[in-house]
């Protein structure tokens, strides 16, 4: 199908046109909003269908399939984190710490953008390997404890060096107590990044959807698995208002910025998607493991950045994640890497297939 | 009935703050603190609309003059600069003093 059909199916899509919708109702300054309890309890519900998929899919291929993609999964996500910031510093001219802070936003899994990258395979009739859910749950504490660390890092480099400045005679034991304190902090958010709400429900959906199998699922099927998409649907009203609600900042961020929050996931969903043929996974799971990369989180980051660099501004990297890339994902990207995958799979189907008939010469 | 007099610190701040300034209380070892969340507008625009981590809370602390301006101070130091955040002291009068130590 040509990319631009694919594109314009997808967004006829009631999904992306609630999210549309939504930020219409923001931009006229309509009353309407989701209630508190039911958006607040949403997240929670799409982090256990995805978990119990998840888990599901894994008891029919295994644990031994997913190593290789989650380790790699955890290279990547490092290296990006790692340019991503390179950009910003020095292209963007950011500080440090809203460098890092964008640096992991982006680094980090968008666990609601993966669900709506499942209801529109689940729309396509295309079906994803089942360990991706468990290597979002991996990665999403990876790029904020690499973030963290190396402000920390930065942090403590400058004060050592105020304190050469100013106190000849150097005394170490203060640096120490910074020291000391640098650790315990990066503990603490890592504890804190491992125990969240987010992790703690993926992680457990997916175990019991392991334990439980198809029999097991099949009286819950109606709500984790077919009411899945309508809820993805309310949610996103929400998403739609709070994105719409945060135009004007998008402004605020300069061109820089929105040049970033749309071609850096671009190029790692693409990248995504490229080494997942590489590793074998099915044309839906290229998909989805580009998505891991091209997705930038806009619910887990803020609380854990606000926390672990306080001096990162919130509205810049909440701001580029939910009303630039967000959107640009779930309506361009998506259909996109699609195509890519199903392109990328035929092309290395033909090419084995060449390398058979010449294998039989 | 008598009153004795006491201080009461009330600190108003997004919610990811609330963390930090119960550890400060705590630090002084201060145990007694009352917190709801609050909605307004303020030098970062208005608070307390979209998600949830951007809800806004106030914080309210009786206690004795003598602790107030450590915790004043180190609330200041460490909380000012990088997060929405007021703070403001006022004189009330307490029934049972040793309950606010």
């Amino acid at each position: 199908m040509d990319i631009l059909e694919l594109v314009q199916a997808n967004i006829l899509t009631p999904v992306v046109l609630f999210f549309i919708f939504g930020i219409i109702t923001a931009r006229i300054k309509s009353d309407l909003k989701i209630p508190e309890a039911i958006s607040e309890f949403l997240p929670i519900y799409l982090l256990a269908a995805i978990g119990l998929h998840g888990g599901l899919e894994m008891r029919k291929t295994g644990f031994e399939s997913m190593l290789v993609p989650l380790l790699v999964a955890i290279g990547l996500s490092i290296l990006m984190t790692l340019y991503h910031y390179q950009i910003l510093k020095r292209l963007g001219k950011f500080n440090i710490f809203d460098s890092y802070a964008l640096a992991s936003t982006y680094g980090a899994v968008g666990a609601v953008t993966f669900s709506v990258g499942l209801s529109f395979l689940k729309n396509q009739g295309i079906t994803s390997e089942g360990y991706i859910t468990a290597i979002l749950a991996t990665l999403e504490p990876i790029a904020f404890i690499i973030a963290i660390f190396l402000t920390n890092m930065a942090v403590s480099k400058q004060t050592q060096i105020k304190k050469q400045t100013f106190v000849k005679n150097k005394d170490n034991t203060d640096l120490d107590t910074i020291n000391v304190e640098q650790k315990k902090k990066l503990f603490q958010v890592l504890r804190e990044s491992i125990t969240g709400k987010a992790i703690v429900i993926l992680l457990g959906s997916i175990i019991i959807g392991y334990a439980i199998d198809i029999d097991g699922f099949a009286p819950i099927k109606i709500v984790f698995d077919d009411l899945f998409v309508g809820a993805i649907v309310i949610f996103l009203i929400e998403m739609g208002i709070i994105a719409g609600h945060r135009l004007d900042d998008i402004k605020k961020g300069g061109v820089f910025l929105i040049g970033f929050a749309l071609a850096i996931p671009t190029i790692n969903g693409i990248i995504g998607v490229l080494i997942a043929t590489y590793l074998g996974l099915s044309i839906g799971g290229a998909v989805m493991y580009g998505l891991l990369f091209a997705s930038a989180s806009f619910i887990a980051a803020p609380a854990v950045l606000r926390h672990a660099i306080p001096q990162a501004k919130p509205s810049l990297y909440i701001t580029s994640a939910l009303g630039i890339t967000f959107p640009y994902i779930i309506m361009i990207l998506l259909p996109i890497m699609l195509i890519l995958s199903t392109t990328f799979h035929n092309m290395e189907s033909i090419n084995l297939g060449s390398y058979f008939v010449e294998a039989w010469k | 009935m008598k009153l004795y007099n006491a201080k009461l610190l009330t600190i108003t701040c997004e919610i990811l703050a609330q963390k930090n300034v119960i550890d400060i209380l705590h630090k002084h070892h201060i145990s007694g603190y009352t917190f709801y969340e609050v909605g307004g507008s303020g030098a970062k625009g208005i608070r307390g609309q979209g998600f949830q981590n951007e809800k806004n809370i106030k914080i309210e602390v009786i206690l004795q003059e003598e602790k107030l301006s450590d915790v004043l101070e180190e609330i200041a130091r460490t909380l000012f600069s990088d997060y929405a955040i007021i703070t403001y002291v006022s004189d009330v009068g307490v029934i049972r003093t040793e309950k606010f130590v």
